[in-house]
């Protein structure tokens, strides 16, 4: 069997579930504890992609990341490949999706940290850099593994945004949900059964694993 | 949480090395028309054993694929199932217009399962019949086989009585599960899917005569942004050459420059 599907999705999900990881604990912690002008606008444009069909979502990266768009020709002139259509792309269209899931999770732990632990370390002399890193962080980091831990598996299982952006191009862009409909097609149904248990069985291990992280990181 | 984020990032800095180093990295990436699944294995380790190169194919609807071109995917061969997709790419110089050229003419037939009791050799009439519920095709928005036949069934006269039958894959191999799969009774789907033994073995078809819908003109060229165009023109030399043509021969093509099969 031919496992490079297997490799395209680690790829593919590692990098997409730091993008995600990233921007959405950024974004969880502006709507936890910040006020500003467009706050709910944040929020409604962050808890969108989990309310969009993925045909959608795929749709609007395509048009905003395509060669035709001031984005797409940025990206293509500095790395000298568009983003859509390769493996980075997939990334960028598995991370869309996920991210609202990391938000949610996120800013509720956040919300959960008594605001007096803040300020004790705000008169302790700790700026807010240093009051998020090792007040906020630490006290919440059960709830944003959760959402991450989520958001990997959204990213995983992702197939009709990662299709519209990326296509199915072996090697590298398809990913073990689009070999699998692959393989459908093909008539191929012992593949099919074997991506099928292969994904089953990376979502069980990753799973296993970050949640074994997160009680060794208490 | 900040160690967590870090082993996700080393795991995806560790994953992205056998990946992208691997056999695609040297070998050609061919995006083919759906109708190609079958002939287009065999033409591909055909190929690696002369040529020592070897091949990935990226099928898909023509339509999507030439999409996919358009909008930089990293392939260095298309081969559409239609001309005028290769053509207009040429035009805009995406495609190598020096290096487009015909390289089949396809055929389509109707297809039912072997356990099917639907009587296929009466043909397209079958069609209206009350034990057809679904006609499976090929999206004829974007892939030539579906727009071949849809014409088909307006010029036997039959498409406003099955119009309310059609379901619709998106690409020509997709029409053909949903009738493999149980889902649809008949498919209008490529000759050369229906002579692949995997499918041949699984089904019983009817071969549509060729006046009832436009050639179906397939037509390839080299993608212009092709880091391997040597290699990529050598292949489409292949396929239209001594080696390649008895393969494509066999999966019922009629080839550029000869008459139709007996």
């Amino acid at each position: 069997m031919d496992l490079s599907p297997l490799w395209t999705s680690l790829k593919v999900v590692s990098v997409a579930t730091a993008l995600s990881g990233a921007t959405g604990i950024g974004v969880a912690y502006l709507l936890a504890l910040c006020r500003f002008p467009g706050r709910s606008l944040l929020q409604a444009f962050t808890a969108l992609p989990l309310t969009l069909p993925p045909t959608v979502l795929g749709y609007y990266l395509l048009v905003a990341l395509g060669r035709g768009s001031a984005l797409g020709q940025w990206v293509e002139a500095t790395f000298k490949t568009p983003l859509v259509f390769t493996w980075q792309g997939a990334a960028v269209a598995a991370a869309v999706p996920s991210l609202p899931l990391v938000v949610a999770a996120a800013r509720a732990a956040f919300e959960e940290v008594d605001v007096q632990l803040l300020e004790a370390a705000q008169m302790d002399g700790a700026g807010t850099w240093q009051q998020f890193l090792w007040v906020l962080l630490p006290l919440a980091h059960r709830g944003i593994l959760a959402g991450v831990t989520l958001g990997f598996a959204r990213a995983l299982g992702d197939f009709g945004t990662t299709l519209m952006v990326a296509g199915n191009i072996p090697g590298k862009t398809q990913t073990l949900p689009i070999a699998l409909y692959d393989a459908v097609q093909a008539g191929r149904w012992d593949l099919a059964t074997g991506l099928a248990l292969a994904l089953t069985g990376v979502a069980v291990v990753v799973l296993l694993a970050v949640g074994r992280l997160g009680t060794r990181l208490v | 949480m900040v160690r967590a984020l870090g082993v996700l990032l080393a795991l995806g800095a560790v994953l992205s090395g056998p990946a992208s180093s691997g056999p695609v990295g040297q070998g050609l990436l061919v995006a083919a028309a759906a109708d190609l699944r079958y002939a287009f294995e065999e033409m591909g380790d055909a190929f690696r054993r002369v040529a020592g190169v070897p091949v990935t194919f990226s099928f898909g609807s023509s339509g999507q694929l030439a999409f996919q071109v358009e909008h930089g995917a990293p392939f260095d061969l298309l081969f559409s199932a239609n001309e005028a997709f290769v053509k207009r790419l040429a035009e805009r110089g995406l495609v190598l217009p020096d290096s487009v050229q015909l390289y089949a003419v396809g055929r389509i037939v109707l297809w039912v399962r072997r356990q099917s009791v639907l009587p296929v050799e009466q043909g397209l009439r079958l069609l209206p019949d009350s034990r057809v519920r679904y006609v499976a095709l090929a999206n004829p928005e974007h892939a030539p086989y579906g727009e071949a036949a849809r014409q088909a069934l307006v010029r036997s006269g039959i498409y406003d009585q099955v119009r309310g039958k059609l379901v619709y894959g998106e690409n020509v191999s997709s029409a053909l599960q949903l009738v493999q799969s149980g889902n649809a009774d008949v498919g209008v789907v490529a000759l050369s899917l229906a002579l692949a033994p995997p499918v041949s073995s699984a089904g019983r078809h009817w071969l549509v005569p060729d006046r009832l819908h436009d050639p179906i003109r397939q037509a390839a060229g080299v993608v212009a942004r092709s880091a391997g165009q040597a290699e990529a023109r050598r292949f489409l030399r292949f396929v239209n050459g001594p080696e390649g043509r008895p393969i494509m021969r066999r999966y019922g093509f009629v080839l550029p420059g000869e008459g139709p099969t007996p």
